[in-house]
């Protein structure tokens, strides 16, 4: 299921043989390919290629900020506040008279290195907790209760109380927002491993005395990559939108770090008079999380087709 | 059945207990002092030590957990530190607007989205499964606010169709309560839209692929109609089970909706309550919270045997 | 028709004789829906002094004597007082026939219960309780006060707007620890407060109370006749300032205190809304320095960050709109009779950045991290925060800006430890200019030390000036004392003010009599 399925796009069914998603990642990450390769590539995969170039976009902004006609987003010249947009302010001014174009080109920085961090995060630690858990029988009920517990508290709520423990900075909504996804990763992943335990090969291999670090590290690890990796793009677009959030709601980034949250919390009162101060960084917000949205339902139809159903 | 529902209860004490501890602690640690916010900017520093000994806010860990713990059993929340109002009958007032909404939100996005992908699963491949899936992707990578000042700014202030805030209780008549509704409904209803619009067209697709609607269709037995109805009861159990995880995403996108169009809600309650650092209160709403997200879920998984007749427990 | 009205009408005939009597009161001109600066979250205005819970009880209690519009106390509840020539007697009798809002008479030990707990938590009464030699009831209607030591300022200490005020409540509740809040709102004001209506957060709701008698005289500002020409205030919080922008344009609501100054342009534009200043007496905005630690228990550090500091930049960040703001070289509220800016020169004329520079190594700064402590979630001292980060790069100093709630800077700015150690170098705030009227309602320029307000400034100058100020027998004599004050604490540097700023408030073109004042007047406001 994917959101521009082509017509001769394999279909997710039922009866589909089962792919094992190992054998997909070639497809995925093409050797050095030429210009044919390219083309059935992206006619394969069109989500993934427009996502990814989407995403490389911003990725690009991102780095090359301080090249691409940008101010010092966080100077301050109140006596030139709240200007609207023109030739020598594109996106015009804030409130304190910084200019915006630089505070949103600045800003993808702060949405991408915490949508990536709590991504990468968040996979890491959940896949060690799922492994424990699918793994050692008498942590299990205490690991899985522990993270019913958590997930039952709403991702946002527990993340606004996590930033009240701790002083705004970026690294603490990355650790928030990461604390809150925890618990859906190490769910995957533990159910992965319960459904390997069966599997005769590593029965086969317990049998056979091979230890436990092996077993996981052979056999189980290869299996979780590919569902772990489009959770993982789920988890990065939705942390940068609740990074959004949390600034908006004032739990976020410290505001003098510019992030689309943080402008946006800036203009929110000014939306009738003044809605460019709004409009830009929500229009590059949602671009950047459409762009790895996309990208997570190629990885999934081009990873597993029979996750399709799962979502 | 009934052993099974019984097993399931139990098993939610443990995970009430864990979001009780955990929850009371995090307050515990969090640096932000009620006191001071009471004694106001005036006051000084003696000022605010003699109001934090009287709100008993100076007394250890233990004592103070072990108090709330023996309180909340009893059906005692215990009483707002600010407000001198017992927890209990804040939540009471605040929890059918809260209720209103996320009820609202979930009729509506059902009601569009389930048609919505049923539409796209039978125009597979074309342009109209293309758009439909587009917005739905789109509506997830919306944040709730922006979606919320737009619909606001249209319908609200610039064609003056519907108030553009506020809340008025069931009581005093529908239409006045559906009139405040509609928009924050329509705002919070993206992301869960789009979620139940996909999974939709997903297992649509995949129960339309099975073996004997393809050979009913082929053989051209039943109307369309029968057909897809057929193929609905069997992709419900999916559905729902969308439904009840997307209610924890429901009530985090209601804390933002309730913010930008002023209802007075628990969401909205709960954040105040965090930035106040009103203990109780934040305890007794992030509890209540919990304990609906596992009861839904426990639905949800009830809900399991009345769709899909298979599924016994 | 528009449609919003069209729906209100079908449903209106649809549920009938359901809908609930209340409904028609409601939406006609006997009720008022105001929308206040914060929050309300708590009654009792001596325990705690936010404004916005000063500005709610006012409605509920009422006071022995009212300051006017140019703060001189007038008669309220009291009938009558006499004083002694050395003002160390005084002697007040109550209007016969007050009323608690429970029907009970208001009586000489209700006044006693109530100055006594006030005595504790305002600095005036603390005054007049340190030299407090008996208070006592003369009959039910009159009460005595014998103090060992004059206090010429007494009717001002009991009739002042300033946070905490002196409100008589029953025995009963006045009885309550002061640094604890009161569990139960009756009063004998104008309002009675519908507890059982209270929705904390979003809606508090006020009744006319049938027992109140107003004064015969016409009202102004704490003085005179409180004649509420409502059945009904109810207080609206909105969470979300577009919101209340919106709210206001479409009539869903009557009157907002604060506008913000970047929505005004709107609002003036709405053909149904009138804007005007709120409080001709301001507010000022602080830069507020802890002293207890190096490098601002320097007085040369303190002095370099006030010749680097632009007020305009401050206030362009607060207010924006140019007419709302001015420089202010100096502690106290412009207009006011005392105001004087003797030794103010350090904020005025141009920046004196390289200046600064030096002085601060001359201090022996080397780039400590400079802790600023920043309430995120309220614009004015976010904005302040902000232009101070910007400010104290450019004098050279390293900054470490912590992104705070208000209700954590509450917390952290009780902290004496060092800054290194969870404690903090500067945080901001602002003071209602009629708090800084003259050194006695004016906590934050105290320079006591440990006793004072946070930052705990400590100079015997500054302290023999405030006491100078109480001493003076008049008029003259203590505006002499306000501008020896002023060059002192410039000198010393007790905190630095970021300038001089007004704030709005609007209402809809349908209600009249809305007047400009330190804090909402209800009384005498009507609505068509």
């Amino acid at each position: 299921m994917s959101a521009t399925t082509l017509p001769d796009a394999p279909v997710a069914t039922a009866s589909a043989p089962h792919v094992t998603p190992a054998s997909a990642m070639p497809d995925v990450l093409p050797q050095v390919a030429p210009r044919g390769r390219v083309l059935t590539f992206i006619r394969r995969h069109p989500t993934i290629f427009a996502g990814g170039l989407l995403l490389s976009l911003v990725v690009f902004v991102a780095v090359a900020a301080p090249l691409l006609g940008t101010a010092d987003p966080t100077a301050l010249a109140p006596a030139k506040r709240t200007r609207e947009p023109s030739a020598l302010y594109w996106f015009g001014t804030d409130m304190l008279g910084r200019d915006i174009y630089s505070r949103v080109l600045y800003g993808a920085r702060v949405s991408l290195i915490v949508g990536f961090a709590v991504a990468l995060l968040a996979s890491v630690i959940g896949m060690v907790i799922g492994l424990v858990s699918g793994f050692v029988r008498w942590a299990d009920s205490v690991i899985m209760r522990v993270m019913d517990g958590l997930m039952s508290i709403p991702p946002i709520l527990l993340a606004i109380a996590l930033m009240a423990l701790t002083r705004g900075s970026v690294g603490n909504v990355v650790t928030a927002i990461t604390i809150a996804e925890i618990p859906r990763v190490s769910r995957l992943v533990r159910g992965v491993v319960l459904s390997l335990r069966e599997q005769p090969y590593v029965e086969a291999a317990v049998a056979s005395g091979t230890r436990v670090p092996m077993i996981i590290w052979r056999h189980i690890v290869p299996n979780t990559l590919a569902p772990i990796t489009v959770q993982a793009t789920y988890i990065c677009a939705s942390a940068m939108i609740t990074e959004a959030i949390l600034s908006f709601i004032g739990a976020g980034t410290p505001p003098i770090i510019p992030s689309w949250g943080n402008i946006m919390a800036e203009g929110r009162a000014l939306w009738q008079v003044k809605p460019y101060i709004v409009f830009f960084p929500a229009v590059f917000l949602s671009l950047t999380v459409l762009a790895v949205n996309l990208l997570g339902d190629g990885l999934r139809d081009a990873l597993d087709p029979r996750m399709a159903k799962r979502l | 059945m009934l052993g099974y529902l019984a097993r399931r209860m139990l098993a939610t004490i443990p995970v009430m207990a864990i979001v009780a501890l955990f929850v009371f602690s995090l307050l515990y640690i969090a640096p932000g002092d009620p006191a001071a916010i009471i004694a106001g900017d005036q006051a000084t520093p003696a000022d605010v030590e003699r109001i934090r000994a009287g709100l008993g806010l100076d007394r250890p860990f233990l004592i103070r957990f072990g108090e709330w713990v023996w309180h909340v059993l009893n059906g005692d929340l215990g009483v707002s530190i600010f407000t001198n109002l017992p927890v209990t009958r804040m939540i009471q007032q605040r929890l059918e607007p809260t209720m209103s909404l996320m009820v609202l939100t979930l009729i509506l996005s059902i009601a569009i989205a389930v048609p919505m992908g049923v539409l796209a699963a039978w125009n597979q491949g074309t342009w109209i499964d293309r758009v439909i899936m587009v917005l739905a992707v789109f509506g997830f990578s919306v944040p709730v606010f922006v979606v919320g000042y737009i619909l606001a700014y249209v319908f609200a202030l610039e064609l003056d169709w519907f108030p553009v805030q506020g809340y008025t209780p069931l009581a005093r008549g529908f239409g006045p309560w559906l009139n405040n509704l509609v928009l924050p409904s329509v705002a919070l209803g993206g992301v869960y839209i789009a979620l139940i619009a996909r999974i939709t067209r997903a297992t649509m697709l995949e129960v339309l692929g099975q073996d004997y609607v393809r050979t009913a269709k082929a053989k051209g037995v039943g109307s369309r109609t029968i057909l897809f109805l057929h193929a609905l009861k069997n992709a419900a159990v999916p559905i729902v089970t969308v439904i009840g995880i997307g209610v924890a995403l429901l009530i985090g996108g209601a804390v933002v909706t309730e913010s930008v169009f002023a209802i007075p809600g628990l969401g909205r309650l709960v954040v105040d309550a965090i930035l106040r650092r009103d203990y109780p209160v934040i305890q007794g709403v992030v509890l209540l919270f919990s304990f609906v997200y596992v009861l839904v879920n426990l639905g949800v998984d009830l809900l399991y045997t009345v769709f899909d007749p298979r599924i016994r427990y | 028709m528009k449609r919003r009205e069209l729906l209100a009408t079908g449903t209106a005939a649809a549920v009938g004789s359901l809908a609930m009597p209340r409904l028609s009161a409601a939406q006609g001109a006997r009720v008022l829906r105001f929308v206040p600066q914060a929050n309300l979250s708590s009654l009792d205005a001596i325990a705690g002094t936010q404004y916005v819970v000063r500005n709610a009880s006012l409605l509920v209690w009422d006071t022995l004597f009212g300051v006017d519009s140019n703060l001189v106390p007038k008669l309220q509840m009291a009938e009558a007082y006499e004083a002694s020539e050395d003002y160390k007697t005084w002697t007040i009798r109550l209007r016969p026939g007050l009323k608690f809002h429970d029907n009970e008479p208001v009586l000489s030990r209700d006044v006693i219960a109530s100055l006594n707990r006030w005595m504790v938590r305002d600095t005036m009464g603390q005054r007049i309780k340190a030299s407090l030699d008996a208070m006592e009831a003369l009959d039910d209607r009159t009460v005595r006060i014998r103090l060992n030591k004059p206090f010429p300022k007494m009717l001002f200490a009991l009739g002042k707007s300033n946070a905490p005020v002196a409100e008589i409540m029953p025995e009963r509740i006045a009885k309550t620890d002061p640094f604890q809040l009161i569990k139960e709102f009756v009063g004998s004001g104008p309002m009675v407060f519908k507890r059982d209506e209270w929705v904390p957060g979003s809606a508090a709701v006020f009744e006319k109370f049938a027992g109140y008698d107003p004064r015969p005289e016409v009202a102004d500002w704490l003085s005179g006749g409180k004649r509420v020409m409502f059945d009904r205030i109810e207080w609206l919080i909105l969470p979300d300032d577009a919101t209340k922008a919106a709210a206001l344009q479409n009539g869903e609501i009557d009157w907002w205190e604060n506008p913000v100054p970047d929505l005004v342009p709107l609002l003036k534009r709405n053909r149904n809304v009138n804007v005007d200043i709120a409080d001709p007496l301001g507010n000022i905005g602080s830069f507020r320095i802890n002293h207890l630690h190096p490098p601002f228990n320097d007085p040369r550090v303190r002095r370099a960050v006030m010749m680097a500091l632009s007020q305009e930049d401050y206030m362009r960040a607060v207010v924006g709109d140019d007419a709302l703001w001015k420089p202010l070289p100096s502690y106290f509220t412009p207009g006011t009779p005392s105001y004087s800016e003797a030794g103010g020169e350090l904020l005025t004329g141009p920046r004196r950045y390289d200046e600064a520079k030096k002085l601060l190594a001359e201090a022996g700064y080397k780039g400590e991290p400079i802790v600023l402590c920043v309430a995120t979630d309220v614009q004015i001292t976010k904005a302040q925060g902000d232009v101070t980060a910007d400010l104290l790069q450019k004098i050279g100093m390293k900054v470490d800006y912590q992104a705070l709630d208000w209700g954590t800077v509450g917390a952290r700015r009780a902290k004496k430890e060092p800054p290194s150690q969870g404690g903090w170098h500067i945080f901001h705030t602002w003071h209602a200019g009629a708090d800084c009227i003259n050194p006695a309602p004016y906590t934050a320029f105290d320079a006591g030390g440990d006793k004072a307000w946070f930052g705990w400034p400590k100079s015997d100058a500054v302290q023999a000036g405030i006491a100078a100020w109480y001493d003076a027998p008049d008029a003259a004599a203590e505006k002499a004392a306000v501008a020896d004050l002023n060059k002192t604490a410039m000198e010393f540097v007790t905190y630095i003010p970021t300038g001089f700023f007004l704030g709005y408030q609007a209402w809809r073109k349908n209600v009249s009599g809305v007047i400009k004042a330190p804090f909402p007047v209800f009384w005498g406001v009507q609505k068509t």
